[in-house]
């Protein structure tokens, strides 16, 4: 509750700021939409060229690629301050501050920054996911509604763990930019059907660095009626696990902290 | 109130070789040492002293506020304040404790400063009623109210650094660390700053460990002196003890109207003092004598100048605290 009503707080100084800073705001948020855009384009290049990809047609793909916006474009406006703890926050000392406050360093990090460009990211996704539900006119059900956003809350939290766990080695190693950019890329993997990938990879996106269950499978269930004690379930089981990991990782990494001379 | 035990803090440093091949080697093989910043450190302070930790830098003093502010956990060695242990009651124990880094700030950027104080009224949960008083005293003590509305970007050092204070005050701590509070400061922010600091522990109590290189913050503060170097503990004591075993050197600093003139002067021959008595040093037009007051009066040693040449400009000063420091390591000065 506390938490709740300090990032409200912090949301609503991130308004003021925007404001503020306009321009750059406008700029971020386009620059997502093109981005976007040309990965539609490519999809639709795809499919120019064959007709389905391993029994998958053009606008499930999209349904998969606009259901995979969604947790990333969630965990992208919340957390993206874990970049810089990755990046430069440890590495210049300046972790130093979130240590002498009375709150969990990582729910301080976490708030402090909220990265509105995303919304550019999250709203493709859903006029994606809408889209492609017409057009392929999926019967929606309630509890089917109800499934789905519990699979895009719980695959928000495998991103959000994937960058807490990758940024927190940046305590033991200084700085973390790349392993969690290497980390990171792989949900890319995510937008197509893991059936098209060879055993490895498909193992790898599904029980190692699980970006699978933040769109393919609840997709599959929600396009497909697949198992959703599976394709369900193994988003919510396997990202609680993620995240138990992910802080586990980063205690270790808070005690290994050095901070930097000053 | 501040109990430190045999504390020591060991960083592992990465060996390089020098130059790209130096660095390539070192991708694939590493070699490590370790480097003790705080060895083997101890000593308390009772609550409601102002504490001055000096030392050169990279003497530690910044590695030991660290760990008495819960950043750093000691190697070895104990730690308590207020009964608790820094990094373990993490949590629990930073809501008692303020802390002001110089060199960085803890202020939101991109906010007005008032914005900041309001998060850290809700961080810290310092209810409405307690942060208007408390909003009024800092207010008055550090003279915020002229910016308190503009964007922390935009703020002078001066007015910065005050506005730190006031956050690190904002919860009514009982004991704040200051990691050279004055740095960068012109004199007028200065004096206000260590005005402020005087008052805020007359009326409050408050226990405060300070570190500085400015031997008028010291001065004006602090009674007792902890003085650490190379991570050892070189002196503990008062002040005025400390002042007048080394602190009884003074610079005179001067330039002559004719630079030939200085062949005029002889010390040495003269006053029959040098050594550690008497140093000159010459850069340029600029000439610094520095001397022990207890060898030589100033106005003895001012009249031997005066007399023998034509002065442009002459002026007396304490010499600075790493002047000082300088001289006890210099003296071999053990652990007292």
């Amino acid at each position: 509750m506390r938490f709740l009503r300090l990032y409200g707080t912090f949301i609503a100084l991130h308004l003021k700021k925007l404001m503020e800073y306009r321009i750059d705001f406008l700029t971020g948020a386009v620059s997502f939409l093109i981005n976007q855009i040309t990965n539609i384009v490519f999809i639709g290049i795809i499919f120019s060229q064959i007709p389905d990809l391993d029994g998958y047609l053009f606008y499930e793909i999209i349904f998969i690629y606009g259901f995979s916006l969604v947790p990333k474009g969630i965990d992208h406006l919340l957390t993206d301050n874990l970049w810089k703890v990755a990046w430069f926050i440890v590495r210049k000392g300046d972790f130093d501050k979130y240590l002498t406050r009375p709150i969990s360093p990582l729910a301080h990090v976490i708030m402090e920054f909220v990265q509105f460009d995303a919304l550019g990211e999250l709203l493709t996704g859903i006029v994606l996911v809408v889209v492609a539900s017409v057009k392929l006119s999926i019967s929606y059900t309630a509890g089917k509604i109800v499934l789905m956003i519990i699979a895009m809350l719980f695959g928000t939290l495998i991103f959000t763990s994937i960058k807490i766990a990758c940024s927190a080695i940046a305590f033991k190693i200084k700085q973390s930019g790349s392993i969690l950019q290497i980390f990171y890329m792989t949900s890319d993997f995510a937008r197509y059907p893991v059936t098209i990938y060879n055993e490895i990879v498909k193992n790898i996106i599904t029980y190692i660095i699980p970006f699978a269950f933040t769109a393919y499978y609840p997709a599959s269930y929600i396009l497909r009626g697949n198992d959703p004690v599976f394709c369900i379930g193994g988003t919510v089981v396997l990202s609680l696990i993620l995240f138990g990991f992910s802080l586990i990782v980063w205690q270790k990494g808070i005690s290994a902290y050095e901070s930097a001379g000053s | 109130m501040i109990y430190v035990e045999n504390v020591t803090k060991e960083f592992k440093k990465t060996v390089k070789n020098p130059g790209l091949a130096g660095s390539v080697k070192s991708l694939f093989h590493r070699e490590y040492e370790t480097v003790k910043a705080v060895d083997d450190i101890s000593f308390e302070v009772p609550k409601g002293e102002i504490l001055g930790f000096i030392g050169a830098n990279g003497a530690g003093k910044s590695t030991t506020i660290k760990m008495l502010t819960g950043i750093l956990t000691p190697t070895e060695g104990k730690v308590e304040i207020n009964g608790q242990i820094p990094f373990k009651n993490r949590k629990k124990y930073v809501k008692e404790i303020g802390v002001v880094f110089g060199q960085r700030t803890q202020l939101w950027w991109d906010l007005p400063l008032l914005e900041t104080f309001s998060v850290l009224k809700q961080i810290y949960q310092v209810d409405e009623e307690q942060f208007k008083t408390r909003m009024a005293f800092l207010n008055e003590v550090l003279e915020l109210d002229d910016f308190i509305k503009s964007p922390v970007r935009t703020l002078s050092l001066g007015q910065r650094m005050r506005a730190d204070l006031a956050a690190s005050l904002i919860h009514n701590p009982k004991v704040l660390f200051l990691d050279e509070p004055t740095i960068g400061l012109d004199v007028a922010v200065k004096n206000n700053i260590r005005k402020a600091i005087t008052q805020i522990n007359e009326q409050e109590k408050t226990t405060i460990i300070l570190t500085t290189h400015d031997l008028n913050d010291i001065e004006t503060l602090c009674k007792r002196i902890v003085m650490i170097d190379k991570g050892k503990i070189m002196y503990d004591g008062a002040l005025s003890e400390m002042k007048q075993q080394y602190g009884k050197y003074r610079e005179v600093n001067m330039s002559l109207f004719q630079n030939e003139d200085y062949e005029q002067l002889h010390f040495e021959e003269d006053l029959k003092l040098g050594g550690d008595d008497l140093k000159v040093v010459r850069n340029k037009e600029k000439i610094t004598v520095t001397f022990h007051s207890d060898k030589i009066s100033v106005s003895d040693l001012l009249s031997y100048i005066l007399n023998k040449t034509q002065v442009k400009d002459i002026s007396v000063n304490d010499v600075n605290i790493e002047e000082i420091v300088c001289r006890m390591y210099g003296n071999g000065v053990s652990a007292s």
